[in-house]
């Protein structure tokens, strides 16, 4: 059931938030979580009830190694939790990186075909951040019913944000949680049609110019300037209305049950360095691999070559998190280099103006998306070679005979037939859709950061368009990251 | 909850309403369908006796010329095909009044206009809610629906942009590249040597084809067999026909049955000129349903001559 479906939002969330409420208010708070747990699991099996034995298991085979955990002596412990670990990635990578592998190592071998699990990255994740945790405080102990209530709540369980134990279970605990409380209802409900006009409105749009451009690269046609640097910039635009859409569906989801989500996006276009990038994207995740992965490699400490070579593993990971393909690692590669290149200039003492600085770092950004979209490392080459004009530049008749002086630098052609619709209007149409994007992504406050004034007149400009697009629009295209 | 949510969400679709409603509009792409549409609604309303009209998508401009067919059959003739995305129910909305006993209607639909759902958006929503409330108000309540929300913020976009592009004094290059419409309603001068023609394009495409349970069932089958009904209780002839298509690409025979079915279980007749209608590639201009000028009047005496067949009684009897 996706966030920006009919179902989710006229039958499942209504019945959902009524039925929380009226439980906890009739049976008490336990009863309200188990109401949770029920609804959350009845949201995961609407996708494909197959891989609910492996999301029921996986909890109570999680929740049964961090009770041992928290019960052993410390010694035997890290090597419970070091094979509890195992085990997770060991399901993980049975899952999602089975066949990657296989394709790596033997690549005649015909491929496995395993189904995979909806969201396995996402509760994958949390439980191993669980059993750490219960490794690290064995003294704070979480019931069965408060471990499945964490893994499972559905605003956070199909792509996130990656919260911790502590980020949720303290709420979970606390008072009248139970209680509808208009204050955290009514901020929900505005974050949460924020993000669905996010998604619906914003993101849809700019992921039609995306696949048209990319989608034409993987067929091996011949793009030119424009077309490839348009699909880029869309696609730049869609993934982060999408993804940061998503994530204040999720928060504001969370919130009218009175459970506040850590910020997962924080204007990340708006960054002066790819540092501050990853502070801003995806924050949850970057949150979890500094704390799992890059400090326990030993981070910055023991030079500027260790904390580099630190910095690469961890992107490299953070890459193949996001999927099972080349492409992925290559990304996640890039942006390692992009950290440590950052790095090495800062320990330089230098510094860039911020504008100049700004560019940087958002050209770096757009262009380590090409291989992330791009269906394979051929077509991100062929979009990187039309993006450096190796193909020529082509613009419409129409726009050259409007600017004669554009006929120096371009070709000048009945329509680009990678650009929207390809019709003789649409170059101008793309240009000012992707003007406003970068707009809105550049220069105006997120969701979160808005005043409540600001998110009522934000509301006003795009609800109505959301309704369109939910009750009207000829397609729903899945969340992005539902892939990962 | 009201001030963070009822009344913003509220202001936001009277907002919208009154933009796509009365002020944003898109003078060169719907404002083209609109002056078709208004165009041959005028040169039906002129004609004083008898008439063929003939409805369809784009197919019916570009590969039938009212032109060609009003000598062969000696009755004044319009071409009132405008586009697939046009509703039929709109069409047929606006021409019921027009239509007079005696009057022949053909219409020879793509595929796609009888498997069109009822709740898809194509331009007439937009054109009737910004320029032709009333007619909409006659309409299925799904299609007031599907109108007021017809737009999305690609629509605000292109509205900034196309009437700018007015406001300019812009060329509109499209009678260029692809030809003009005629006294008749007919597209003409769509020459395979004008920019606008695609051979390329048309070498490679693969039509898409209905199946007969798509046919059936469909929303707009359901609007031709609305309007059978209504011709026939008014004294208006019709006759079904099949678009022009690729050679290599003929519509299955289950599907043209299908078709047939539609007019023929109403008591219509039907014109299946088989293999005689569909022409090679070469013929073509821009897409499988627009023949290229010659093949186009080719066509048009094909069906000219059909039509004659089954006009003529109808003809003799309403002298």
């Amino acid at each position: 059931m996706l966030f920006h479906s009919q179902i989710f939002i006229l039958a499942f969330l209504p019945a959902a938030l009524a039925g929380f409420f009226l439980v906890g208010r009739f049976l008490g708070p336990v009863w309200a979580m188990r109401w949770l747990i029920a609804a959350s699991l009845f949201f995961y099996g609407w996708w494909d009830p197959r891989f609910l034995p492996l999301l029921t298991g996986s909890i109570l085979a999680n929740h049964a190694i961090a009770q041992t955990i928290r019960r052993l002596d410390p010694v035997r412990a890290r090597w419970t939790l070091i094979g509890g670990i195992a085990l997770n990635l060991a399901v993980l990578a049975w899952f999602k990186y089975a066949d990657f592998l296989l394709a790596t190592v033997a690549p005649d071998t015909s491929p496995l075909g395993i189904a995979l699990p909806l969201a396995i990255s996402f509760f994958t994740f949390q439980q191993i951040v669980a059993l750490v945790d219960a490794w690290r405080a064995p003294d704070r102990e979480i019931s069965l019913l408060q471990t499945m209530a964490y893994v499972t709540f559905f605003p956070h369980l199909i792509a996130g944000p990656l919260v911790r134990p502590n980020d949720i279970l303290p709420q979970l605990r606390a008072p009248g949680f139970e209680k509808p409380n208009a204050e955290n209802l009514s901020t929900g409900l505005a974050i949460f049609l924020l993000g669905l006009g996010k998604k619906l409105v914003l993101a849809d749009m700019f992921g039609g110019f995306a696949d048209t451009g990319f989608d034409a690269a993987a067929r091996g046609e011949t793009l030119t300037f424009f077309e490839a640097w348009y699909a880029t910039l869309a696609y730049a635009l869609q993934i982060y209305f999408d993804f940061s859409g998503y994530s204040d569906m999720a928060t504001g989801l969370a919130r009218t049950m009175n459970i506040r989500f850590p910020a997962n996006f924080d204007s990340p276009y708006q960054a002066r360095d790819i540092a501050a990038f990853w502070r801003r994207w995806h924050i949850t995740l970057g949150l979890l691999l500094r704390d799992y992965v890059y400090i326990p490699l030993g981070g910055s400490r023991g030079g500027a070559g260790r904390a580099t070579r630190n910095l690469l593993v961890t992107m490299l990971l953070c890459g193949l998190w996001h999927g099972a393909a080349w492409q992925f690692v290559l990304w996640g590669g890039i942006h390692g280099l992009f950290l440590a290149a950052h790095a090495m200039f800062r320990r330089s003492g230098r510094r860039l103006p911020g504008g100049i600085a700004h560019a940087l770092t958002l050209t770096a950004v757009v262009l380590a998306w090409v291989p992330f979209r791009a269906p394979g490392l051929p077509a991100a080459w062929s979009m990187f070679q039309a993006m450096a004009g190796v193909n020529g530049i082509a613009l419409p008749t129409m726009i050259v005979g409007f600017l004669p002086p554009l006929a120096w630098i371009a070709t000048p052609v009945p329509v680009l037939p990678f650009l929207g619709d390809a019709r003789t209007l649409s170059f101008p149409e793309v240009s000012a859709c992707l003007a406003f994007g970068w707009l809105v992504a550049l220069a105006l406050p997120n969701t979160l950061a808005m005043s409540e004034r600001a998110r009522a007149w934000t509301l006003t400009a795009s609800f109505a368009f959301a309704a369109q697009a939910l009750f009207f629009a000829p397609r729903v295209a899945p969340f992005l990251y539902f892939r990962f | 909850m009201a001030r963070r949510i009822v009344l913003p969400c509220l202001a936001s679709l009277l907002l919208y309403w009154t933009l796509f409603g009365f002020v944003l509009d898109r003078p060169l792409s719907l404002g083209l369908f609109r002056d078709q549409i208004e165009s041959s609604l005028a040169r039906g309303a002129s004609i004083q006796g008898r008439k063929l009209v003939l409805i369809a998508g784009s197919n019916g401009p570009y590969s039938h010329r009212c032109e060609t067919i009003e000598p062969i059959l000696d009755i004044p003739c319009v071409n009132a095909g405008i586009a697939v995305g046009i509703g039929l129910d709109y069409l047929f909305a606006r021409w019921r009044p027009l239509l007079r006993p005696g009057d022949a209607v053909y219409l020879p639909l793509e595929e796609a206009q009888y498997s069109r759902p009822a709740s898809t958006l194509g331009p007439d929503g937009a054109i009737m809610f910004r320029h032709d409330r009333a007619t909409l108000a006659t309409l299925a309540p799904a299609r007031w629906a599907g109108a007021a929300f017809a737009s999305g913020p690609r629509g605000v976009a292109m509205s900034g942009i196309e009437t700018s592009l007015v406001w300019s004094g812009f060329l509109d290059p499209r009678a260029a590249m692809g030809g003009e419409r005629n006294a008749w309603g007919d597209r003409a001068g769509h020459l395979p040597s004008l920019p606008g023609a695609n051979p390329g394009w048309l070498a490679l495409v693969v039509p898409a084809h209905e199946s007969p349970d798509r046919v059936a069932s469909g929303a707009g089958t359901a609007t031709v067999a609305a309007f059978l009904r209504w011709a026939g209780e008014h004294g208006v002839a019709v006759v079904g026909g099949l678009p022009a298509g690729f050679a290599d690409s003929p519509i299955p025979a289950e599907t043209r049955a299908a078709i047939a079915h539609v007019f023929e279980s109403h008591g219509a007749s039907f014109i299946d000129p088989g293999d005689r209608a569909r022409y090679p590639r070469s013929a073509f201009f821009d897409s499988p349903d627009h023949l290229a000028e010659p093949a186009q009047i080719a066509h048009s005496r094909l069906i000219a001559a059909e039509l004659a067949l089954i006009l003529a009684p109808v003809r003799a009897a309403s002298r």
